[in-house]
């Protein structure tokens, strides 16, 4: 594979932009009451690709969508009839600006789970007909500690297209993957020039490493990933879940996070039957039939939710469950930091 | 607004004379300033309460948790937060003897941008209604006449197509975390109706009718309950405007029912609990 890379202005990003909205069906951060979404865009001013982080809620609704429809269903005399639900709309051919490196990276973390022992089709269709324009952060959030989990950041190729705010003023646009290539040996970057990976390497390095110096959070994954393994049935939990209140926003705002309830919509003898966002901090998230709830308590919903982002997933899969974006905590009602938390039950 | 020292000292008053088991009161956050509701089981954890115009969170919130179920609790209440108590109590969730109550005279409270609270401009009850000890100054004017929200009075200028398209724009944009019901002091329900497996009376899929349903639901089991403490705007993660649906909720009750306001004076049963000759009923055909 060829690595393209362009270099250009502020204009030319945004001429770089428009291009692929006018050939692509594209998705871009869209502001709503004060927070960035995902949505379907046609033109450049009803998005901001550079939303900020803190404000921005993740790509994962565009691959794993807070509903989805499963099936629908007709009751006759003669027994149910199931039928196919409608084409997927986030099937098609199209492009994401403004994607957050964790956010991408997410998407990595969630392909492992995806191709487990069920092969998610759906999941997978979205993926693949999906180019990710990342933009690099020039600076880290209050609440961003990405830098500090088991991925390499620099060198992430998580995202298809590679967009960096250099140092010396100009943005570079560089190709990680195959589809990323394809995408800029079309016309939309006839407003950028080609530059050699000896020119544009210096700057990118430059640009990660002030990026880099701007984090205050930094803790050591293996530790806590080793000492949490070893603490299952410490009191520490109980004490530290206390302020939780339950209220699931962590896990519907978490990039990776893929918990899900199945629902029906009937009216009448029809129903469509839904898939949507559920969370491991949910009461009735473990409720069996019968009336057995294996994880009664507050604390022990707690424990599952911090357990399987740093210990559970990362021994089945090899990976953290958590690639430190924050979004937790910020949406957190009564501020309560995963990144506070794990270290200190890991102490 | 600093009662920091006095909370603390009340706190490790009332460990030492054995009176609580648990005390809930408000932490500062390790990374800004940002307060974190804390939950403290000993004196020698005292030293960590704090109090300012950043303890936001209503805590009466904390007596329907795990961690302060059959125990004795001492909590921290401001003057919304003491309404949503007396409902409580009222309401039988709470038993009086096992709460110490710590009532703030409260000046408002700030967002994360620093701003003072909607909610608190508009405040007709600072003072806490329901307290064992007051601290600061109760307000000596009284209770400020009752006005609408302003958000309210703008909306109801609008034409009646621009506030549907805008409410629709509100339940598209819900993600259906049930955030807001979680962090309500008075969504108090074992099992809420919008979760229920079986007969499903609503759809708990993420569709704008399932929003609708379920944001409408909730509305109006709070409808004269709602204390506007503003704990489900502070949850949601969608920056939704959901005092939108309480306020209007509680200006047609206040206008219509006795000038009803939830909470305010103790044993008082909501709007919709309580028989008046002098209730209107203009609207029934």
């Amino acid at each position: 594979m060829s690595v393209e890379t362009f270099v250009t202005d502020k204009a030319g990003l945004q001429k770089f932009y428009e291009a692929i909205m006018a050939g692509h069906e594209t998705y871009a951060p869209v502001e709503k009451f004060g927070k960035y979404d995902f949505k379907r865009v046609v033109r450049l001013s009803e998005c901001d690709p550079e939303s900020p982080i803190s404000r921005t809620q993740s790509i994962k609704p565009l691959f794993f969508p807070r509903s989805a429809k499963v099936m629908k269903y007709v009751a006759t005399s003669a027994g149910t009839e199931v039928s196919e639900v409608d084409e997927d709309p986030l099937a098609v051919k199209r492009v994401i600006l403004g994607a957050k490196h964790c956010d991408a990276r997410a998407l990595q973390v969630l392909d492992k789970v995806y191709n487990w022992d069920y092969i998610d089709t759906d999941y997978q269709k979205r993926r693949e007909n999906t180019v990710i324009i990342s933009t690099r952060c020039d600076k880290a959030d209050t609440h961003c500690f990405c830098t500090s989990l088991d991925y390499d950041l620099e060198n992430l190729d998580a995202m298809d297209v590679l967009v960096v705010n250099g140092l010396d003023g100009k943005i570079y646009i560089k190709s990680k993957t195959a589809k990323g290539a394809e995408l800029l040996n079309t016309d939309v970057t006839r407003h950028a020039s080609r530059v050699t990976e000896e020119v544009s390497e210096p700057v990118l390095k430059k640009q990660f490493e002030a990026f880099a110096g701007s984090f205050r959070l930094k803790m050591d994954y293996k530790e806590v990933n080793a000492k949490l393994s070893k603490i299952f049935d410490t009191p520490e939990f109980e004490d530290v879940s206390g302020s939780c209140v339950s209220c699931n926003t962590c896990a519907f705002v978490c990039p990776t996070c893929h918990c899900f309830k199945i629902s029906d919509e009937k009216v009448k003898d029809t129903g469509v039957r839904y898939k949507s966002y559920d969370s491991c901090n949910n009461g009735y998230f473990t409720l069996m039939a019968g009336g057995h709830n294996p994880r009664p308590v507050k604390y022990r919903r707690w424990r599952q939710r911090a357990m399987h982002k740093f210990v559970y997933y990362k021994e089945r899969f090899g990976e953290n469950l958590c690639v430190g974006c924050g979004k937790c905590t910020i949406s957190c009602p009564v501020n309560i930091s995963i990144f506070e938390v794990v270290n200190q039950v890991a102490q | 607004m600093n009662y920091t020292k006095q909370i603390q000292d009340i706190a490790a008053r009332l460990f030492a004379e054995g009176k609580i088991d648990v005390f809930v009161g408000y932490r500062v956050n390790g990374f800004d300033d940002n307060q974190v509701p804390a939950l403290i089981t000993g004196p020698q954890e005292v030293s960590q309460l704090v109090f300012t115009e950043k303890s936001v969170f209503n805590l009466v919130n904390y007596l329907k948790s795990d961690h302060t179920r059959r125990k004795r609790v001492g909590l921290v209440v401001k003057g919304c937060d003491s309404r949503s108590l007396n409902l409580m109590l009222t309401e039988n969730q709470v038993k009086r003897e096992n709460l110490y109550v710590i009532g703030i005279c409260c000046e408002g409270v700030t967002d994360d941008a620093g701003q003072k609270m909607q909610n608190c401009t508009e405040c007709m009850v600072p003072d806490a209604v329901v307290s064992d000890e007051l601290l600061g100054t109760p307000t000596a004017t009284g209770m400020k006449p009752y006005e609408r929200n302003v958000d309210i009075k703008a909306l109801a200028e609008k034409p009646l197509t621009e506030r549907a398209a805008y409410f629709e724009e509100v339940f598209e944009n819900c993600i259906r975390c049930n955030a807001c019901r979680h962090s309500c002091p008075l969504c108090y329900c074992a099992k809420c109706c919008i979760d229920q497996e079986t007969a499903t009376l609503y759809n708990g899929a993420n569709t704008t009718s399932g929003a609708f349903h379920a944001l409408m639901t909730w509305s109006l089991h709070l409808a004269g309950r709602c204390v506007d403490c503003r704990n489900c705007e502070k949850a949601c993660p969608s920056h939704l405007p959901l005092h939108l649906l309480h306020k209007q909720n509680e200006s047609v009750i206040y206008e219509n029912f006795q000038e009803h306001l939830a909470g305010v004076i103790p044993e008082d049963r909501g709007a919709f609990y309580k028989y008046s000759l002098k209730d209107p009923d203009d609207f029934i055909m």
